[in-house]
């Protein structure tokens, strides 16, 4: 049976659509559901939640969201071992959910993406590299051992930080998914100045992972920065230009963890 | 060498503050018997004493951070938060040596904090177990902020 997704719209949120089609390019038919839904959200096999600013980053990014009536079927979800996925803002309500690292009750966050050290809003290409076994990420199953993902970083609060005890848990227990890396994998120190140069998050069972940079907003081609081989190639190739690539192989992972799909 | 001081600006706003309602919404699904919360931007400045009051000027000329139509600005001479207030902050703060971009005379370092107050049906301050509660739920994430009560 196929799984069922839905996208989790908040209030300001504002990555859905192009969440919703990088997913659909990868196999899976995910519908967007607003918060005002949170009843009808248990019925999902599964949960996204996209960028953007919920509640306007209110109080903190994501501090809102993740009290919001929606979030309840999520945080069931997510205990009850459906996947459950956060990119940037949606990585931030996780971590205001305590259900990333998790090492906390819920809605008691032990972590944070906080404001980035330079103190400003950062958007700029990054790479980010798996840095846990993938069998330690079901919800990745497709990616392979130290895949690279092209994203954007595009945030003011992406910076991981707790107590110094709480980090030392978070790498000992391998909770940092991600890190940033160059083009060829080599660890970078991360643009926001993110402890443990973390980009991405896992919790204990690997079924809820948070990911700050954006890899939807680098998932065809036309995407990609101008200067790219892959893009340059692709000139004049209409449909060259639109192929899923990139941070496509995050969504298809995706969908190899829900054992559906394809790109197309 | 001059004495240093400190002065508290703290901006409320006198039209609705929207945040505050959001906040005031998710208290309330929280089961706080909360009936009106006030935030306000609080700059706590270190600055030398003979130069205190031209601070306060300047800061009431700087509408990034204060403007007549909107806000309310209460300068205090007692940094520090009120029975029946939190500020919240950044652990990790670094204080500015300018304010909203402009240099000062004798400032030595300024911070922002966020400054909540929430009053019961009867406007007075709710008791402290509900603004411990508050906090602890909802206004402060202690991976990266304090509260300051």
């Amino acid at each position: 049976m196929t799984p069922r997704v839905a996208v989790v719209v908040f209030p300001g949120t504002n990555s859905e659509d192009e969440t919703q089609r990088a997913l659909a390019s990868a196999g899976i038919a995910a519908e967007i559901v607003h918060w005002s839904r949170a009843a009808a959200l248990r019925s999902y096999d599964a949960y996204v939640l996209p960028g953007g600013f919920s509640y306007e980053d209110r109080v903190r990014a994501g501090a809102v969201a993740a009290h919001d009536e929606a979030m309840d079927a999520v945080i069931a979800g997510a205990n009850a071992g459906k996947f459950v996925i956060g990119i940037c803002n949606g990585a931030q309500t996780l971590l205001e959910a305590g259900l990333v690292p998790g090492t906390g009750p819920a809605r008691r966050p032990t972590a944070a993406f906080a404001p980035n050290a330079s103190g400003k809003f950062q958007s700029v290409r990054v790479h980010v590299r798996l840095v846990v076994p993938p069998e330690r990420v079901p919800a990745l199953a497709g990616l392979a051992a130290g895949a690279i993902v092209p994203a954007w970083a595009s945030h003011g609060e992406g910076r991981l930080a707790a107590s110094a005890a709480e980090l030392e848990t978070i790498e000992r227990d391998g909770h940092v998914a991600f890190v940033y890396c160059t083009a060829r994998g080599h660890r970078v120190a991360a643009p926001n100045g993110s402890a443990l140069d973390a980009a991405g998050l896992v919790n204990r069972a690997g079924n809820v992972v948070a990911i700050m940079p954006h890899p939807e907003r680098d998932a065809w081609t036309f995407m990609h920065r101008d200067g790219d081989p892959e893009k340059a190639a692709a000139r004049g190739n209409t449909q060259a230009m639109l192929a899923p690539s990139g941070g496509m192989i995050f969504f298809a992972a995706f969908a190899a963890g829900l054992g559906v799909g394809a790109h197309r | 060498m001059s004495a240093f001081v400190e002065r508290a600006y703290v901006v409320t706003l006198t039209i609705p503050d929207n945040e505050a309602f959001t906040a005031l919404t998710t208290l309330a699904r929280l089961g706080l018997p909360v009936e009106t919360a006030v935030r306000s931007d609080i700059w706590v400045a270190t600055v030398e004493a003979g130069a205190a009051a031209a601070l306060d000027l300047e800061v009431a000329t700087i509408e990034t951070i204060y403007n007549p139509n909107k806000h309310r600005l209460e300068v205090r001479e007692d940094a520090g938060p009120r029975p029946g207030e939190v500020w919240i902050t950044a652990r990790d703060e670094t204080p500015a040596i300018t304010v909203a971009g402009r240099t000062v005379a004798g400032l030595r370092g300024i911070v922002r904090r966020t400054g909540w107050r929430l009053l019961d049906e009867g406007g007075g301050d709710v008791p402290p177990d509900v603004l411990a509660a508050a906090t602890e739920q909802f206004l402060c994430n202690p991976a990266f902020q304090k509260a300051l009560r």
